[in-house]
């Protein structure tokens, strides 16, 4: 199907060569000449009147002659013109080339979200590949073709200069649209590199234009919280391609056009268990002018609709809608919610992985066992973890363990991991902890009397060299708070409750949290430039709880022992809620492993014998690729860095393992914005003045006019026509002037 | 007989050697065909009366025989020998002028009719004078009736000189003043001057009350402008070359030269000159029949 693009007609020449014959035209003009030059001579007698008749004449003369110099000076033009074959281009796209110039043509897709958007039938993605099309069919021979797509990370399509347009032209029907947002600099590096690259393979490419297929969208261009292209040299980089390259922009997108998606899904509920119910939040945002009223967003789970709620959706403000749900079986679960489809369907869908278990399990590591109750380090921390245990509804389950288990166990199966007063880790024991951080495990430490600050800072420090640092600070010597009385002086700080941790105890002071008496801990030393965050801390402002995310799990630092040994906490009302609010924070982790955003990497672990199982992983769009798990730690460990599309990823490890694991790529919620820059601002902001030919005009053809309007249309004929009309006015001239002879 | 005619045509008068030979030629060829002279003297013997008819000459209508008979009767004279016709020939170089149509020049076709005019007027024992311009008078022979006179008017027809310009006006002047006795001045010229100076001299003549008869003599090429190709005229009597496209020019041309041709023909319309144009291209009798029929 020809395409609707309707841009100023330009002029082209199949047979440029020819024009070396217009040489010829200079031929009346020196026949004229010499004509001048080669006369009879005569006497004549009569002189008199003859001078009167030329003076009376030569301006007629003069212009007589001048006439039919034209005239015969322009049918041979003509005649040459015609012989070269012009045509007329509807686009400027391919603008006519130097004589013999061979053109290296870039072509480079906008692959950004809201390139998706369909105005008509066919997406903005679509267009833009209808018009490379056209782009490599109007080319004359001999050009060569490079395809670039515009996404994070830039896609080479077409490196080499493709001199073949129909293997061109298969690439970019394959070339399938990414969900990942444009990455304009990082594109026109790439655009620059395979530029000189041409240069130096294809000399014979003498003139090269860089065409640039987008709609122009702000988040692609001008992004708001990063200003990278502002702040890069992308402007240095546009002028450099500018002055060695003709860059042509083509605008595919339209002003006022509107948009509804879902911006955000998430599980407000710590961790999500077989018939517990939990909260699945959506955020819904219109980006647009009008509010768009009853809306229908609905609440799928592996597909099967669930729940469904009706609302109206008012511009510009982002809307929290909350589904509470029970999911009736263990395993990875695929939940979506789905606004009614608009034309950008693209974000209309945002799915996620939750991670339904039958309980959540914490290995609890007692570094002081003790045969008799609640004597061991960590008797008091099961309980806390687990107040329930045993009884129907109860989410948690514990394994206490003494230290000693450490080197053996896996601890693949548990989703956090609680550490009392271990004295001291090998760094074989370090590895594996930071492995199971890494993969989005949650690790807390509680100190206590047996703990070896310098073993600690030294295995999971990070100060052995190419060690594992895991804790969120540096662990000092033992502070006493004996003499302090009691009072305010004694009470602990709760950092204004902003940490999630003790944010449960914002308004309930009497829940203890800050009259909790604490008798002794280790110094905790937070580096001045970490990203720990101090949840808790003493009066004097020592840190009792610090936290940081490591990897996709999370590290809790807590500054003192999980048995009165050392405070009165475990006895204390608000031990409970603060371990449980630990848990949660720590195994949030999990979650953030499963769900990524576009362009992140999915990571994971098998069990050891993945190694030798076929692992395949199934992406949302295109087709399935084996992965190649290696060995981390006693784990297959895989990962995959291709997501470029917005979906759920399946890895499917085959026998002996037989398991699959799901993962949920997201679109960024910033390029659901379909607003748009002025080409100004384009031309100014973003390029820094460069010279850019842009373009814009875009035009649905009537379904009459499609077909019968040629693209290309010859002039040869009507140049003829002109050439028969001249000859004709020639003879008729040189009749009425009387001028046979020249 | 001897088909004499044929010698009145230019080709044919071309060969024939001698100026005097021509004119024979011509006044045998054609004019002795006639009994009477074509030129009327104005006061001879009276001959014999004729009845009038509209457009003859009211000078010689008889007034007594109108008194005595109410009808109106012409006098008619018998020719005297006291005619005189001044033959003025222009010799300036552009009468050397001669195009490929014509098969002499036009001096040579003034002296050619020249002659035949002055051995037809001596042939009628009348006298025969010349003179030969071109700024100036170059010769002059005396009027005389003696038939040996032919010989000299011719030699000195062609002895003139031709590389001088044309000054028909002062000339004119000059030999009107020169020529006292009434007499039938016949000019042969191509006027290539002013036309109101050619006009003013020939007036001058009319002024002495002399018979005036102008022989424009012209080239066909003059008349016609007949020439193709990018060509050079090379100007005589000093004018300046000029190439030029003749087809694109042959319109103004003519126009230019038409002008001038009927001015000249007013002109003397208005001053009672006889104006004959001779073609150097056509037989001498179509030229020298108009006239002569004309002056009968």
């Amino acid at each position: 199907m020809p395409f609707p693009i309707w841009i100023p007609l330009a002029f082209g020449l199949s047979t440029p060569a020819m024009l070396w014959w217009l040489a010829a035209a200079a031929v009346p003009i020196a026949i004229h000449l010499l004509s001048r030059r080669r006369y009879r001579d005569l006497p004549w007698a009569a002189m008199e009147y003859l001078l009167a008749a030329m003076r009376r004449s030569r301006r007629r003369l003069q212009i007589e002659q001048l006439l039919l110099l034209v005239v015969r000076t322009l049918i041979v033009v003509l005649l040459v013109l015609a012989m070269a074959e012009p045509f007329l281009e509807r686009d400027r796209l391919v603008a006519a080339a130097p004589r013999g110039a061979r053109t290296h043509r870039v072509l480079v897709l906008d692959g950004s979200v809201s390139m998706d958007y369909r105005a008509a039938e066919t997406s903005r993605f679509a267009e833009a590949r209808e018009l490379a099309r056209q782009i490599v069919a109007a080319s004359p021979q001999g050009d060569g073709f490079t395809l670039v797509l515009m996404s994070t990370p830039p896609r080479v399509v077409v490196g080499t200069p493709a001199l073949q347009p129909a293997e061109f032209l298969a690439a970019i029907d394959e070339i399938v649209m990414p969900h990942a947002p444009a990455d304009p600099a990082g594109t026109f590096a790439r655009v620059e590199d395979l530029l000189q690259e041409a240069r130096r393979q294809q000399p014979a490419l003498t003139r090269e234009v860089v065409y640039v297929l987008t709609d122009l969208g702000r988040s692609t261009w001008l992004p708001e919280e990063a200003a990278a292209l502002r702040e890069s040299d992308f402007s240095d980089r546009v002028a450099r391609l500018a002055s060695r390259s003709e860059l042509v922009v083509v605008d595919l997108g339209e002003e006022g056009a509107e948009n509804a998606s879902v911006i955000d899904l998430a599980v407000t509920d710590p961790y999500v268990t077989v018939g517990a119910s939990v909260s699945i939040e959506a955020q819904l945002k219109l980006f647009g002018r009008q509010t768009r009223r009853d809306q229908t967003v609905e609440l799928r789970v592996d597909g099967r609709r669930v729940a469904g709620r009706q609302l109206d959706l008012p511009p510009g403000v982002a809307v929290a809608v909350t589904f509470d749900h029970r999911f009736d079986a263990p395993g990875d679960r695929i939940v979506e919610v789905r606004l009614e489809g608009d034309r950008l369907p693209l974000d209309d869908v945002r799915r996620m992985v939750v991670a339904v278990k039958p309980a959540v399990r914490v290995l609890c590591i007692d570094g002081r066992p003790s045969g008799e109750s609640f004597a061991g380090a960590a008797d008091y921390l099961a309980v806390a973890l687990a107040p329930e245990d045993g009884r129907p509804g109860g989410v948690v389950e514990v394994d206490l363990v003494p230290e000693s288990a450490l080197a053996e166990i896996d601890l693949a199966g548990y989703d956090a991991l609680f550490l009392a007063e271990v004295a001291q880790f090998t760094s074989g024991e370090a590895q594996r902890l930071a492995a199971f951080v890494h993969n989005g495990g949650g690790l807390v430490f509680f100190l206590g009397e047996r703990v070896l600050a310098e073993r600690y800072n030294r295995e999971l420090g990070g100060e052995r060299p190419n060690g594992v640092r895991l804790l969120p600070a540096r662990i000092g010597g033992v502070v006493r708070r004996d003499d302090v009385q009691p009072g305010p002086a004694a009470w602990l700080d709760p950092m204004e409750y902003e940490h999630p941790v003790v944010a449960v105890f914002r308004g309930r002071e009497e829940a203890g949290l800050l009259t909790t008496p604490v008798r002794r801990h280790l110094r905790l030393e937070v580096p001045p430039d970490s990203a720990a965050q101090v949840a808790l801390a003493t009066a004097a402002g020592e840190p009792l709880l610090v936290t940081e995310s490591v990897g996709r799990g999370r590290v809790a630092l807590v500054a003192t022992s999980a048995d009165p040994s050392w405070t009165a906490m475990p006895l204390w009302p608000s031990y409970v809620p603060v371990v449980q609010e630990l848990l949660a924070y720590v195994v949030a982790g999990q979650a953030e492993r499963q769900n990524v955003r576009v362009g992140e990497p999915l990571e994971g672990s098998l069990p050891l014998q993945g190694i030798d199982a076929n692992v395949l992983l199934r992406p949302p769009l295109g087709a399935t690729e084996p992965l190649r798990p290696r060995d981390e730690d006693g784990r297959a460990a895989f990962s995959y860095g291709e997501t470029y599309f917005a979906g759920v990823y399946t890895v499917e490890a085959g026998p002996p393992l037989d398991r699959v694991d799901r993962f949920a790529a997201q679109l960024d919620p910033a390029e659901s914005d379909l607003a748009r820059i002025t080409p100004e601002a384009l031309r100014g902001e973003v390029f820094g003045g460069a010279p850019v030919t842009y373009l814009t005009h875009w035009e649905q053809p009537s379904v009459a006019e499609e077909g019968t309007r040629p693209r290309r249309g010859s002039l040869a004929k009507g140049l003829l026509y002109g050439v028969l009309a001249l000859l004709l006015a020639e003879t008729l001239l040189a009749w009425r002037f009387g001028h046979y002879g020249t | 007989m001897e088909d004499y005619r044929k010698y009145l045509d230019p080709q044919v008068l071309a060969r024939l050697e001698g100026l005097p030979l021509r004119a024979r030629r011509i006044v045998e060829g054609y004019v002795s065909g006639l009994h009477r002279s074509p030129f009327r003297g104005f006061s001879i013997e009276f001959a014999e009366h004729r009845e009038y008819t509209p457009g003859d000459d009211l000078r010689y209508l008889d007034w007594k025989v109108f008194g005595r008979t109410d009808k109106y009767y012409l006098k008619q004279f018998e020719e005297e020998t006291n005619l005189i016709c001044h033959l003025v020939l222009d010799s300036s170089e552009s009468m050397t002028y001669r195009s490929d149509r014509a098969a002499m020049s036009k001096l040579d076709y003034a002296r050619s009719a020249a002659a035949a005019l002055a051995y037809l007027v001596l042939r009628q024992q009348d006298s025969v004078g010349l003179a030969v311009f071109d700024d100036s008078v170059r010769a002059l022979v005396r009027s005389s009736s003696n038939p040996s006179h032919l010989e000299q008017v011719c030699g000195a027809m062609i002895q003139a000189a031709t590389n001088r310009k044309t000054a028909t006006g002062t000339v004119f002047h000059e030999l009107a003043e020169r020529m006292k006795k009434r007499a039938i001045v016949a000019i042969f010229s191509d006027l290539f001057d002013s036309a109101e100076h050619a006009l003013a001299g020939l007036k001058h003549f009319r002024h002495r009350r002399h018979d005036v008869v102008l022989f424009h003599v012209l080239d066909p090429a003059e008349l016609e402008f007949p020439f193709e190709g990018t060509t050079r005229f090379r100007g005589l009597e000093g004018a300046a070359a000029m190439v030029v496209e003749p087809r694109g020019l042959r319109q103004a041309y003519l126009t230019e030269f038409g002008r001038f041709r009927r001015r000249l023909r007013e002109g003397c319309r208005g001053r009672g000159i006889d104006y004959v144009l001779l073609r150097t291209d056509k037989p001498l009798d179509v030229a020298l029949t108009g006239f002569l029929t004309a002056r009968r």
